[in-house]
């Protein structure tokens, strides 16, 4: 279990300020630029901070690359997959090795800027505990990557209720206490403002410059929409009902109640007024879909016992987000 | 728990079910295929169930042999007498053999000596008796596990495996798992290499495959197919499912409501009515069952991490590593 929330190591080392996880696969032009690119955009700020590069399972040699810059430079911290494990597993292999106050995300292609990582940390510390990037000037093919991705935008706003603007641009920052908590998994890296609004984090874009891809290959396509939508009812139902299980299946089985008891009260009646035996096909259909909605109602109690014998109890997720205002004039007051 | 007062380099693990040949002659048989290894070993058989004829054979030889036997109280299955042998296992290689002739005994060497280059190394009966039902049989059955897995493997049935202690401290083995074993370690990003041996000349089988068989190994490719694809997505595989299925019986039931506003055909004498509102139901249904694995896998993603690590470089090295980094020998010490 994820216990380092306090931003305090156990050795008392000095905690960076920021971190910066790449998760890379295959990309072994970017690596070397990229980390250079990333030590040019930060140092001048003036602030501690550390890079978590995540090599997951290449098959080229990134990791050998990301292992050199590793051992040259202690600000870089190395994991390496033992294969690959998607780009999900790799985002959240970063987050949990990661142990700056600030958790930036960045894809390992070089078309994020990192001099735009001073403008997120900037809406951080005004209070802010997600800020995600806005590529507003997407260099990309128009029909095949920017339309899909306006409508999939447009849908995941709807849908989640978190009106962002550019879900698909992995430049993100999180604040660390709020990030490590999150529960990432299957392939939710494309939703990860969605799946901690579980824990009603503040939510801020800003607009980052986004260069052509100069290496390799895009790694994504038009095919996925189908398993995004899954996902997305996943987040959603997960979001808004995990810890209501049984109102989200009675959600469900209500309108097979309405539907059935009419179709049954109406063969009933019709049965009685005509005094002939009722219709078949309409009383069992009725009773088809009553036994149905009965079953949904029970295995929404079995939803209610799964997350009583879980752990989402224990992980509060309201608190990580809350501010507390009491009278006592101690320091505290600004709790996070 | 476990004393390890002798270290050995190789356990070499016998599992006993009831199907088992002359032990003590198959004992030597082993021992003498180790001998060319070089190698400090022991052998621990895991009775499991009660067999007082193999206690007998083997029990006199306990003192001559470096042998353990385990005895199972009653019979819990391979997978088990596996896990009860490797927890009495004090070397870093593991060999698990079968307890009856399947392969060669000289050729045992070869698995132990392929762990140089792979984490787990499975035999293949090769060349192999049997007639051409069987073969039939056995390739289909391997060509849809490498369907789903992308594995190319030949022969899961084989008994004689060899693996390093850190696999199956990984690997969680119950019910038909060891048959799995080698697409289990490779999910867990082990490498894993099919090793060819030499048949035993013993190794027949008289009889008929059963239906029961048959029924085994589908459930087998299924539960690989799960384990594969949806483990951590389950909606993806009951949604899908679920959705067709509510869309096939919605069709129909719009073909019914058009066939009765259109051409006054009653609904109440269709048994079509009764086939739509099953299907429909079916399919609510299943995507229930789809969101309630979600919960599941929601409210223990904490503790369920999608990746392994290969190795983590970082400065300073942390006392207090990560989760995720399994150090076994670190592990057990902190158990005790």
């Amino acid at each position: 279990m994820r216990t380092d929330t306090t931003n305090t190591n156990s050795t008392g080392a000095a905690v960076p300020k920021v971190s910066v996880i790449v998760p890379f696969y295959n990309e072994e032009e970017s690596i070397e630029p990229l980390h250079a690119a990333v030590v040019a955009g930060l140092e001048p700020l003036n602030i501690t901070f550390e890079m978590v590069f995540v090599d997951d399972g290449s098959k080229d040699s990134t990791a050998a690359r990301a292992r050199a810059i590793a051992e040259r430079d202690p600000r870089v911290r190395f994991v390496r997959f033992r294969r690959n494990y998607g780009q999900t597993a790799a985002m959240a292999a970063g987050i949990d090795h990661a142990i700056g106050e600030i958790l930036v995300t960045m894809d390992g292609d070089l078309q994020n800027d990192p001099a735009d990582i001073a403008q997120f940390l900037q809406k951080i510390d005004s209070g802010y505990d997600i800020v995600v990037g806005w590529r507003f000037q997407r260099q990309d093919k128009l029909v095949s990557r920017k339309i899909p991705s306006r409508i999939a935008n447009w849908l995941i706003g709807k849908v989640t209720g978190i009106p962002i603007r550019d879900n698909g641009c992995s430049l993100k920052a999180f604040r660390g206490s709020v990030i490590k908590r999150i529960p990432l998994y299957s392939d939710m890296h494309r939703f990860i403002p969605a799946m901690a609004s579980i824990a009603g984090p503040r939510i801020a874009e800003v607009k980052v410059r986004h260069h052509a891809r100069r290496f390799g290959n895009s790694k994504y396509g038009l095919s996925r929409i189908y398993k995004v939508l899954l996902d997305l009812l996943v987040i959603k139902t997960i979001a808004s009902f995990a810890a209501r299980p049984l109102m989200w299946f009675s959600l469900l089985a209500l309108p097979l109640l309405l539907t059935g008891t009419s179709l049954l009260g109406y063969s009933l009646v019709r049965a009685l007024l005509d005094g002939a035996t009722p219709s078949l096909p309409l009383a069992g259909s009725g009773l088809i879909l009553l036994a149905s909605a009965f079953i949904l109602f029970c295995s929404g109690a079995i939803g209610e016992l799964i997350y009583d014998l879980g752990d989402s109890r224990e992980h509060q997720y309201a608190t990580l987000t809350q501010r507390l205002r009491t009278r006592a004039p101690n320091t505290e007051a600004q709790a996070r | 728990m476990i004393e390890r007062n002798r270290k050995v380099q190789l356990s070499v693990i016998i599992p006993v079910g009831a199907r088992h040949s002359d032990l003590a002659e198959l004992f030597a048989e082993y021992r003498a295929g180790l001998e060319p290894l070089l190698m400090t070993h022991e052998f621990i058989f895991v009775l499991d169930g009660p067999h007082p004829d193999v206690l007998r054979q083997l029990e006199p030889l306990i003192d001559a042999g470096n042998l353990i036997l385990v005895c199972l109280n009653r019979r819990f299955g391979e997978s088990t007498a596996l896990m009860a042998g490797f927890e009495r296992a004090s070397g870093d290689l593991i060999l698990t053999l079968p307890a009856y002739h399947q392969v060669e005994g000289g050729q045992i060497g070869k698995l132990v000596a392929a762990l140089d280059g792979a984490d787990v190394a499975v035999g293949w009966r090769w060349p192999r008796a049997g007639g051409v039902l069987e073969r039939l049989r056995r390739r289909a059955f391997h060509g849809m596990v490498r369907m789903v897995t992308g594995m190319r493997l030949h022969d899961l049935g084989c008994g004689a495996r060899a693996l390093k202690r850190s696999v199956l401290e990984e690997l969680s083995l119950y019910g038909d798992r060891h048959r799995l074993l080698a697409i289990l370690a490779d999910r867990q990003g082990f490498k894993v290499a099919e090793i060819e041996l030499s048949q035993s000349r013993l190794d027949r089988f008289e009889g008929v495959y059963l239906p029961g068989d048959y029924a085994h190994l589908i459930l087998d490719v299924f539960t690989v197919f799960f384990l594969v694809r949806f483990t951590k997505k389950p909606l993806r595989f009951f949604g899908t499912l679920g959705a067709t299925m509510f869309g096939a019986g919605g069709l129909i039931i719009l073909y019914l409501v058009a066939d009765r506003l259109l051409f006054g055909q009653s609904l109440s004498d269709r048994p079509a009515l009764l086939l739509a509102a099953l299907v429909v139901v079916l399919g609510l249904q299943l995507f229930a069952l789809g969101l309630l694995a979600e919960l599941i896998i929601f409210t223990h993603a904490q503790h369920l991490k999608d990746y392994r690590t290969a190795e983590i470089i970082q400065y300073p090295p942390q006392p207090a590593a990560p989760r995720t980094t399994r150090d076994p020998a670190l592990e057990r010490v902190v158990l005790r």
